[in-house]
């Protein structure tokens, strides 16, 4: 294959088609030559010719026939009718070889004008004689005789010139050369125009060829896929591209790079079956058009196909961990769409896996669902924070944080973002912050909550001299620079103590470099913000997390509290962990306590403070403020007797 | 006496002249032959011909019956070739229908007068090259024979 496109790419080569083009030069120019030789022969036609020397046979015959009545007249014998019969019929012919159109020719060659009108002379000089011999009906015949055969002599003489002269020779071989070069010409022409043909063709299939093959891994490529109209419904479309291929080109180089693609291509090819279609469409993306699987779903396909694409690469000193990203459009199910549709489908799958961060994504029913509302959602959060009227609405929750010791003395409470629409009820707050990072919107998000926290729960520090305190979950966007100044004057300048702050990062969010986060904490840590860590244990970090982040808590996720009441293992493992904890001077929060033997088990354990169920469930800020202020409870407040009284 | 001789000489020209006034044409099947002088092809329907060809200059017209209507005369069942000749030996064959077909005429006149065999007549096969240029070539000039002597059907 690689030879082939070696020979034909060497068969149009400058080279080759400059030789090409000389060959068709020297034909044009041969071509020319034949014409200008053969253009001198066109004064003197052949038919021209042979009008000549048909016409002065004509004269010939007429002459002997006048000859032959001239001879009859001299011996007495002949009859003046047919001699002047035949004496006109002469005349006749001299008039039209000297004056007609037809005779120009005849005329033209040689002296032939000049010799026929000195000819016809003589002849018209003979009439007043015969004139005069036929009135006199004597036998004077004997001068006109002589006279006339002076004539006949000329008149012979003219016809031999003209029927087997040396001009009609040389005229009858200069056609043959003529000829001859026509033929060669012809047979010249005839094989470069084959040849031409046969050039074209090649040229035209290489052309088709290149245009609708990707030069780098020789697969067929985009242009070859916008020809395709139609796909049978039971072909499944898979896109796929490799992951960071414009990270791998800017750190290796396009060599490298255009290797890495082959690599792959062969890898994708190893998949395929009899009827699959691989298309390179465009620098890292590829086209798959799969026959129907007999016993694997789409599923399993698509996973094979993940698996595949899914090595080490090694070039040269660098290992690189190589991973493919697919979006799949599934065999149709009833109703069929066109190929446009189902690419877009496809493409609208690859999109989506590389947002969701999966390796890949089918769109089926469910995923177009999930994307209509994702559409919905981000609509209505733009409307929302826009302050437009709309469906979506976000609102705040509360969950107490309290004592293990004394479920009555909350420490404070942890916002909960709650998301409601209209038409669709209530929406996972993860879905929300998720949505938000996805669409830009993340620092949005996080500075409504900023403002809003500040709006509902400055009258709680400020005017009750709330002492407790209040996490803030930090969506990742909100890791930026402007972190400091955002907590600064939302928070603080909108009426929340810093000391009252408590920013929950999860380990996932975290997982930025420690040296750009910690300078963040330690900033806040000077306005008297507090860190914690939240989902403790669940991420993909490690205890290195707890050690080199400057986080003031720890909230040991509900995963760990599961099942603790039942299991000494379980609560062995958790013990320790709030051990370590402890060790490290760092509070811990348990989360999802969920009944009582949990509970005196967390107690027991020494977890300082918990948040769940059994505790308090999330709620609004009024109920928050009602369980605040109710006599049972006991929460810091600065000055119990100001609360008393203000309740009171 | 060459004075006299010589105006005895023109008496008898244009005597003998007269005498020669009724050239004719002789019209054959092989079976049967007619023979028509100038006064009997002029009492034939008379078709005018305006025209250029090789043989003069500029248009000149013609008149004469049309070769069709002449051999006509002697009918023309069994007959497909047909053969004109001409006083200096000329001789053309040619299919009959598709002679028949060049629309030719059989000129007595040219511009009115009769033509004398100087001129080419006294009778000339003359087609309508003007009127119907497809005919203006060699293939067809042969037809057009002057000094026509005879017309034979075979």
């Amino acid at each position: 294959m690689v030879n082939r496109g070696a020979l034909l790419a060497g068969l149009f080569s400058r080279a080759t088609v400059v030789f090409l083009f000389l060959v068709i030069a020297v034909l044009l120019a041969a071509s020319f030559y034949t014409y200008i030789q053969d253009s001198k022969l066109s004064s003197g036609s052949l038919s021209a010719l042979r009008m000549a020397s048909w016409n002065l046979a004509r004269l010939g015959n007429e002459a002997s026939a006048f000859d032959r009545e001239l001879a009859l007249m001299a011996r007495g014998v002949g009859e003046e009718d047919q001699l002047t019969m035949r004496f006109d019929v002469l005349w006749s012919r001299y008039d039209y070889l000297l004056n007609s159109t037809e005779s120009q020719p005849t005329r033209d060659h040689a002296d032939n004008a000049e010799r026929l009108s000195d000819l016809f002379e003589s002849l018209r000089s003979l009439e007043t004689s015969i004139q005069e011999n036929l009135a006199l009906r004597g036998g004077g015949w004997t001068t006109v005789v002589d006279r006339w055969r002076e004539q006949k002599a000329g008149i012979q003489q003219l016809v031999i010139d003209n029927f087997v002269g040396d001009e009609a020779s040389r005229r009858v071989s200069a056609v043959e050369e003529s000829l001859a070069r026509l033929t060669n010409l012809r047979f010249v022409t005839l094989a470069v125009v084959v040849a031409v043909f046969v050039y074209l063709a090649f040229a035209m299939a290489f052309v088709r060829r290149q245009s609708r093959t990707d030069p780098t891994t020789g697969l067929p490529n985009g242009q070859y896929l916008n020809t395709i109209r139609n796909i049978s419904p039971d072909r499944a479309i898979i896109m796929c591209e490799i992951e960071g291929f414009q990270m791998i080109l800017s750190d290796f180089g396009h060599d490298e790079g255009n290797e890495l693609l082959r690599v792959f291509a062969k890898k994708l090819r190893k998949q395929l079956s009899a009827g699959d279609e691989l298309i390179h469409v465009s620098q890292n993306g590829f086209v798959i058009l799969l026959m129907p699987r007999g016993k694997d779903d789409i599923q399993e396909t698509a996973e094979r196909f993940v698996e595949a694409t899914s090595f080490d690469w090694r070039t040269g000193e660098s290992v690189l961990r190589v991973s493919s990203v697919m979006g799949v459009d599934p065999e149709c199910q009833d109703q069929c769409l066109g190929w446009d549709i189902r690419y877009q489908r496809a493409h609208r799958a690859l999109s989506q896996a590389r947002l969701e961060r999966q390796a890949y994504c089918i769109n089926r029913e469910d995923l177009r669902r999930r994307i209509e509302e994702d559409r919905l959602i981000h609509t209505g959060l733009i409307r929302f924070f826009n302050k437009e009227p709309g469906t979506l609405s976000l609102s705040l929750a509360y969950q107490p944080i309290v004592s293990s010791g004394n479920r009555n003395m909350i420490a404070g409470a942890e916002v909960l973002l709650r998301c409601c629409d209209e038409r669709m009820g209530c929406i996972p707050p993860n879905r929300v912050v998720d949505l938000c990072e996805r669409y830009g919107l993340g620092v949005t998000l996080g500075r409504w909550i900023f403002r809003q926290v500040a709006r509902e729960n400055r009258d709680l520090f400020n005017n009750l001299g709330f002492n407790g305190n209040l996490s803030i979950n930090l969506n990742p966007a909100m890791f930026n620079r402007n972190l400091v100044r955002d907590v600064q004057q939302l928070l603080i300048d909108g009426g929340i103590p810093g000391p009252a702050l408590c920013l929950e990062i999860t380990e996932d969010n975290a997982a930025l470099e420690f040296l750009k986060i910690n300078p963040l904490i330690d900033g806040l840590h000077q306005l008297g913000v507090t860190f914690a860590l939240d989902d403790f244990g669940t991420g993909h970090s490690s205890l290195e997390y707890v050690r080199e982040l400057h986080v003031d808590r720890l909230k040991i996720d509900r995963c760990f509290v599961e099942g603790i009441e039942d299991s000494e293992d379980k609560a062995r493992f958790l013990g320790s962990i709030i051990a370590l904890a402890e060790q490290a001077f760092i509070k811990t929060v348990i989360e999802g306590v969920e009944n009582e033997a949990q509970w005196r088990l967390v107690e027991e354990m020494g977890g300082e403070l918990i948040q769940g169920y059994h505790a308090h469930r999330p709620m609004p800020m009024n109920e928050y403020l009602a369980l605040l202020l109710d006599s049972k409870t006991c929460s810091p407040f600065q000055s119990m007797v100001r609360v008393s009284g203000q309740v009171h | 006496m060459r004075r006299l001789s010589l105006l005895l000489t023109l008496a008898i020209a244009v005597f003998s002249s007269s005498l020669m006034a009724s050239p004719q044409i002789t019209v054959s099947n092989g079976s049967e032959s007619r023979v028509f002088d100038r006064n009997e092809l002029e009492a034939f329907p008379q078709t005018t011909i305006i025209t250029t060809s090789p043989y003069f200059d500029g248009e000149v017209e013609f008149s004469g019956p049309t070769l069709a209507r002449l051999v006509e005369t002697l009918g023309l069942s069994g007959h497909s070739k047909i053969v004109l000749k001409a006083l200096n030996n000329y001789e053309v064959g040619a299919d009959l229908e598709e002679l028949l077909s060049l629309d030719a005429i059989v000129a007595t006149r040219r511009e009115s007068k009769t033509m004398s065999v100087r001129d080419r007549g006294p009778f000339w096969i003359m087609l309508p090259l003007s009127e119907r240029p497809e005919l203006n070539k060699e293939d067809y000039h042969r037809f057009m024979v002057w000094q026509l002597s005879g017309i034979e059907l075979k």
